[in-house]
């Protein structure tokens, strides 16, 4: 099937649209529809025949979007958007959206997630689009066409809109460091229990870092920081471009040009985090910087980094946020503490 | 195309589909080569002609193999210049009733009717006498399977074979769980959705109907082969009473348009 011209621009700016607007709640996502009259899309074929293979076209296309590695205010934004072009189709029964058999759990955790973090429009436009067999159970995702093609075409997907791949978060979830500080609290306990002194362990049994899972829970949550920032240059870097400064280009442009190799050969990792999903639908409501003082607090702190264009506040501690654009962004340092024990 | 089927339900509800049944797409392709030199068909040589096919995946594969028609199944064997009225009624559909399907390392032979022969012994005693890489074949019988029961590749070609030589190429498109609006009546199926569209060869005299003769070796006729209507082939060809006139050789000619 020849792709349709205009189709995959005309999502990309609707779906852009929404995650600039930074929300998840679907009257925005209609409000942009209704203004681009986006249902205006299925207009132009007259003949059933191609109605039909444009429709299905469009949800192919529109799905897509809809699965990982994306963002998952994309995600949300793509489902907005297949019930959109859903229930604006122009043909007779309607077109039904494919999803493959694998994919199905991976959206049943996505609807968990919403439902986890209250956002019942959402769950509600699922839902609908269940009660109205709005799906087709399929083993394949894409249909397959009788035509050999003379080139195959990559499809390429904007960078912005893929979840920045994050191999430390998905390792360190909240599930790993809640474990971990079970285990220490249960070894701290035992040491107590065969100490002589039953109110602290003995000297003698100090083999770890007592602050370790602490110290463990920082460290990853400067790298989602570091890589934020990262993100965010990235970004800006991409904007800003367009600035006809030129001392300020040439500068932009170099560290841009490493930015880009950077963050393009980290999008070569599909992987995604669990701590971030947690976190990113929070953060269109108040949420509280936890500092790190209290060990016990790790499962809420990763919310507040996870804001994408707003300037970085309440990063006292961490040294990045000072850096000026045109300096290039490293790893954070980890420094070795000395063992006072 | 499937639109006059679907959200169809059947009288008796004995014949409702299931609801956890798979629905496979299926395309049989012909064994029809375009040749390039004709002006209708330029450019098409890479597109050979086929049709679609549904099916219920708890459907025998037998109920697929006799919903292909194939305009070789309807040819008629055999000489008839002598006597044109007499061209029986036979046709090879009933006379060579074998057929096997291929997939995945197995043929599936019919073997409903006495008459039916295993086609596919002599590719598996090929294959056996020397090691040629292609594993174990087995043969088993046609009708005790189902879809169900077979591990299928969605794009892999499969064959089905019948006349003995004639052999069509199967790939399967989809595969998907049925749905609400889909045609549930189980004795539509398998359903056929889309079908390939060829032009129907006319008579080369009034150039109006289909033919139904070709000749070989014909005097009388201006090209060898020749292909006539039936009633110009009898006016040419006979005279009043019924005599045959001149020199040829006479066939009776399916159309392989006889399906649109």
């Amino acid at each position: 099937m020849s792709s349709v011209p205009g189709l995959q621009e005309d999502c990309e700016e609707l779906l852009g649209a929404f995650q600039e607007a930074d929300t998840v709640r679907f009257e925005r996502f209609a409000e942009m529809w209704r203004e681009r009259r986006f249902h205006t899309i299925f207009y132009g074929r007259i003949r059933a025949l191609e109605r039909n293979k444009l429709t299905k076209k469009t949800l192919e296309l529109a799905q897509q979007y809809f699965l990982p590695p994306y963002a998952f205010q994309i995600r949300v934004g793509a489902l907005y958007l297949l019930y959109g072009l859903y229930n604006t189709q122009l043909c007779q029964p309607k077109q039904k959206i494919r999803i493959a058999l694998k994919d199905w759990p991976e959206i049943q955790r996505f609807r968990q997630d919403l439902i986890d973090s209250q956002h019942y429009d959402a769950v509600y436009i699922f839902r609908t689009l269940r009660l109205a067999r709005a799906f087709h159970f399929t083993a394949m995702p894409k249909l397959l066409n009788y035509r050999t093609k003379k080139k195959i075409e990559e499809k390429e997907f904007k960078e912005e809109f893929k979840d920045p791949s994050n191999r430390v978060n998905s390792l360190i979830t909240n599930d790993v460091l809640e474990e971990l500080m079970n285990i220490h609290d249960h070894y701290q306990k035992m040491k107590c229990v065969i100490s002589a002194d039953k109110s602290q362990p003995d000297k003698a049994l100090s083999l770890i870092k007592d602050e370790f899972v602490v110290n463990l829970k920082d460290i990853a949550l400067e790298h989602q920081e570091w890589q934020q920032n990262r993100m965010k240059l990235f970004l800006n870097a991409k904007e800003t471009g367009e600035i006809s400064n030129k001392k300020k280009e040439e500068t932009l442009l170099e560290s841009e040009g490493s930015e880009r190799a950077s963050a393009l050969a980290k999008i070569k990792y599909k992987s995604y985090s669990a701590v971030v999903e947690a976190s990113k639908s929070r953060r269109h409501r108040q949420v509280k910087l936890e500092s790190s003082e209290s060990g016990l607090n790790y499962g809420k702190s990763p919310n507040t980094s996870r804001k994408n264009r707003r300037p970085a506040r309440r990063r006292g501690e961490m040294q990045m946020a000072k850096e000026t654009i045109t300096q290039h962004i490293g790893m954070p340092v980890i420094t070795e503490e000395n063992s006072d024990e | 195309q499937e639109s006059y089927a679907t959200g169809k339900r059947p009288d008796n509800p004995t014949d409702l589909v299931d609801e956890g049944d798979l629905l496979l797409t299926l395309n049989i392709y012909y064994p029809v080569i375009f040749q390039k030199a004709s002006a209708k068909f330029e450019g098409h040589k890479d597109h050979k002609p086929y049709q679609t096919v549904l099916v219920l995946g708890s459907q025998k594969l037998t109920e697929l193999r006799d919903c292909i028609s194939c305009v070789s199944d309807l040819q008629i064997g055999g000489e008839f210049s002598s006597q044109p009225d007499q061209a029986p009624e036979h046709i090879s559909k009933d006379l060579y009733k074998s057929a096997f399907f291929y997939f995945e390392g197995v043929f599936y032979n019919d073997k409903r009717y006495p008459e039916c022969r295993d086609l596919s012994r002599t590719i598996i005693e090929w294959s056996e006498t020397h090691d040629r890489g292609y594993g174990n074949l087995r043969s088993v019988k046609m009708e005790d399977y189902t879809f169900n029961d077979l591990a299928l590749k969605i794009g892999f070609p499969y064959l089905f074979c019948h006349q003995g030589n004639c052999e069509h190429i199967v790939i399967i498109t989809d595969t998907r769980l049925i749905h609400h609006d889909d045609c549930l009546d189980r004795n539509l199926y398998p359903l056929l959705i889309k079908k390939h569209w060829l032009c129907t060869r006319k008579c080369f005299v009034c150039k109006k109907y289909t033919a139904r003769w070709v000749t070989n070796e014909d005097s009388l006729a201006p090209a060898d082969p020749c292909l006539f209507c039936d009633v110009c082939f009898r006016m040419l060809h006979y005279d009043v009473e019924g005599n045959k006139l001149g020199e040829f050789l006479a066939y009776p000619y399916v159309d392989p348009g006889i399906f649109n």
